[in-house]
């Protein structure tokens, strides 16, 4: 112990030895660069302080207050936020909701947002409702400072398919998701735990982003459905998506954006027939699409004017399931067991779209319509047709008033009336959502 | 090679958008064209300037559209007014743009609010009940030349800061700028004469330092609260409030819809007096000084 005092002490001698030694000039000039550097790199406030005292600024004799007053958030809280997401029912054949509501809280959306450090802004968004109770929506880290333009994403986010699915629920301008995105995803859409990688480049003068994903799974897992081998259990069978974004500025009222994405993943695939607890193959499920954006909104009277056309168009492809027949045949989607297994026989191919436009009327009213088609899978493809309106109300930024009327023609039955009643309003200071 | 092909092809596209000045070090992009204007001044042929909203444009309401992702992608200085004015578009384009240096704690994150003596901060508790009230500070500070020439000396600290080589000609800049803003400064003697008192009903919050530096009165607001659009009860006890105090000029921004403030007018014998709030909120009205030399002078001939 005295030995290791001793070295300490010796060394620190040393230091402040070597810090008596005569500076030479050159050590001089460097030492004076670095404080001049050190000058030059001081807060900028404090530089305009100096100079107003040296050139003898006005003084205020309002009762101004002035910017620099220190941090306005001292205890380092995240922001916390809550939007809340009401939708009654008047159609009037019965609700046509799934917890068969005819008033109801669709969902509160609890969020809370704040940089992690330097390298990281951390999003978590909680979803609470009668029928799912408390689930995690959304709960991601970003990252901030990666070079070349990248950022990354871990955790759970709403999936770059497509267009709207990356826009929450109650902030969508329709009451719900397009058929196409509710058949395909589910009526909350595509969400995926995992990796986002994406990238903005111009080679061509014009804004382009490339998002890439690696997902846990592509569906959800239902409980009710057993295959015998988790569906993640190799990298291929892990969810893996692409999407290519580009956008051009028409002119300084108008711009369009086109992309184009895929997806890919194993989901599990209830099977007709089952064999003890297997009752269910997992099956691979790949979805492609393109989606369009044209908005007009004129600079000086964009408060009063706008104009939004949107459509999307997706195919998607999946093993479909129609009996068993012994192991060999199965192949790597099946059970690594002898026993009689299930297997894809045929694919389906479903499509669908959507095209919809919202024209604002006042500052504070828009009207909208929406045309949906799409091959349903509840229907082995059969097509559905949906024709709605609506009117939006905005009383301020932070509440919205929605009413919707739909003519729903499913494949099968008669059609249906809908009229639907939504509002939404948004507490703290929830962060805009992406353009 | 394909990297170097594509850098090329990539710097002859974006060149193609953004024509660099000969010698050109900082790229500065700014929120406001005001901001824009007076940190060329500042800053000269040592930096490319570029802007993301226009003169004409309610700058609260912005869209971010991801072609500004590309002017701030590369911006070694991202200055902006503050105090919540672009709350609404901001996060999205600095997340999106992905540039450290411009990020909040960046070399080039310039807060210009912080170097500007602020009005209108609420005291006690703030709501949105209060509209779309500012809890830092009413953020339309650059209507006052004073914090004008705040802006100037700031945006020359900063350049100085990040490009040290450049000080002279910032320090020189600065100094030109200021002078010709005391010129322009020293015509108004009979206009801010001739306003000095004078009843004013103002649309937005935004004329309140332009208030402060004229000595205006502005006696009521065609916004009941910050951001809500007029009510017919408001509008009511407004044209009440203008028979009593005398009002004869409602000034507003080029961005607003007239027809009320015409209506108000009409049961008044006021005059709607359209100013611009901004460089290029009105066509010839080109830079800081032209701004606010029109401001002055068009009130003063209105009252």
């Amino acid at each position: 112990m005295r030995v290791l005092t001793a070295l300490c002490l010796s060394m620190a001698a040393a230091t402040t030895m070597r810090g008596q030694v005569p500076t030479t000039p050159r050590d001089s000039a460097a030492r004076a660069k670095a404080k001049a550097d050190s000058i030059a790199r001081a807060d900028s406030i404090a530089l305009v302080r100096e100079l107003e005292k040296l050139q003898g600024a006005r003084p205020d004799t309002t009762s101004r207050v002035t910017g620099a007053q220190g941090p306005t958030n001292p205890r380092l809280l995240p922001d916390f936020s809550a939007v809340g997401d009401f939708v009654a029912d008047l159609s009037p054949k019965g609700s046509t909701q799934e917890d068969g509501t005819r008033i109801g809280v669709r969902e509160v959306e609890l969020a809370v947002q704040a940089a992690v450090d330097p390298y990281f802004r951390g999003d978590v968004f909680l979803g609470i409702s009668d029928e799912e109770g408390i689930s995690i929506e959304q709960a991601f880290l970003t990252t901030t400072a990666l070079p070349h333009e990248l950022e990354l994403k871990i955790g759970r986010f709403l999936m770059p398919v497509g267009k709207q699915n990356t826009t929450h629920r109650h902030d969508l301008h329709t009451v719900e998701y397009p058929y196409v995105i509710q058949k395909f995803f589910g009526p909350e859409g595509q969400k995926g735990t995992g990796l986002w990688l994406s990238r903005v480049f111009a080679p061509f003068g014009f804004y382009q982003e490339i998002q890439l994903t690696m997902i846990d799974r592509i569906a959800e897992k239902n409980d009710s459905l057993e295959t015998g081998v988790a569906v993640n259990r190799t990298l291929g069978g892990l969810g893996y998506s692409a999407r290519l974004r580009n956008y051009w500025d028409l002119n300084e009222s108008t711009n369009l954006e086109v992309s184009a994405w895929g997806l890919t993943g194993v989901r599990e695939e209830p099977t007709l027939t089952a064999v003890g607890n297997i009752n269910a193959l997992n099956a691979r499920q790949t979805t492609g699409g393109l989606d369009f954006t044209f908005r007009w909104r004129p600079l000086q009277q964009g408060l009063y004017k706008s104009f939004i056309l949107q459509s999307e168009w997706m195919k998607q492809s999946t093993r479909s399931v129609s009996g068993f027949i012994p192991g060999p045949l199965c192949r790597d989607m099946c059970p690594p067991v002898a026993i009689p297994v299930f297997v894809a026989t045929e694919r389906t191919n479903y499509g669908g779209g959507y095209v919809f436009a919202r024209y604002q009327i006042t500052q504070r009213g828009f009207i909208g319509a929406r045309y949906d088609q799409v091959q349903d899978p509840e229907f082995a493809g059969g097509t559905t047709h949906a024709g709605s309106a609506y009117l939006e109300f905005f009383p301020s930024e932070f509440s919205k008033i929605t009413a919707m009327y739909e003519r729903y023609a499913p494949p099968a039955g008669i059609d249906i009336n809908r009229i639907l009643l939504q509002a939404t309003f948004a507490l703290g200071p929830h962060k805009p959502h992406p353009f | 090679m394909f990297r170097k092909l594509s850098l090329l092809i990539a710097s002859l596209a974006l060149g193609g958008l953004a024509a660099s000045p000969a010698g050109a070090q900082l790229k500065v992009v700014t929120s406001t064209t005001d901001l824009y204007d007076i940190a060329k001044a500042v800053g000269g042929n040592r930096i490319t300037a570029r802007h993301i909203g226009e003169g004409y444009q309610d700058p609260h309401f912005i869209e971010a559209k991801p072609s500004f992702v590309l002017q701030l992608r590369n911006a070694d200085v991202w200055a902006f007014v503050g105090l919540d004015l672009e709350i609404g578009w901001m996060p999205l384009l600095l997340d999106g743009a992905r540039n450290p240096r411009i990020r909040q704690g960046g070399s080039g994150y310039l807060d210009v609010s912080r170097a500007i003596p602020l009005l209108d901060v609420p005291r006690g508790n703030v709501d949105r009940s209060q509209g779309d009230v500012h809890p830092l500070g009413n953020p339309h500070y650059w209507l006052d030349p004073e914090n004008g020439r705040r802006i100037a000396r700031l945006f020359e600290a900063k350049f100085t800061e990040l490009d040290p080589e450049g000080a002279a000609v910032y320090d020189a800049n600065e100094k030109n700028f200021e002078a010709r803003l005391n010129a322009v400064e020293r015509t108004w003697a009979d206009e801010l004469g001739k306003i000095k008192g004078q009843p004013i009903v103002a649309w937005h919050t935004s004329w309140r330092y332009f208030a402060e530096y004229t000595k205006v009165n502005i006696v009521g607001f065609m916004e009941p609260k910050p951001g809500v659009p007029p009510s017919p009860a408001h509008l009511a006890g407004l044209i009440q409030t203008m028979k009593r105090t005398g009002a004869k000029v409602i000034v507003m921004e080029p961005f607003y819809d007239r027809k009320q403030a015409d209506f108000v007018a009409a049961h008044t014998g006021a005059k709607v007096l359209i100013l611009p709030p901004s460089v290029g909120g009105l066509k010839g009205v080109g830079d800081y000084l032209s701004v606010m030399d029109y401001d002055v002078k068009q009130l003063a001939a209105a009252l």
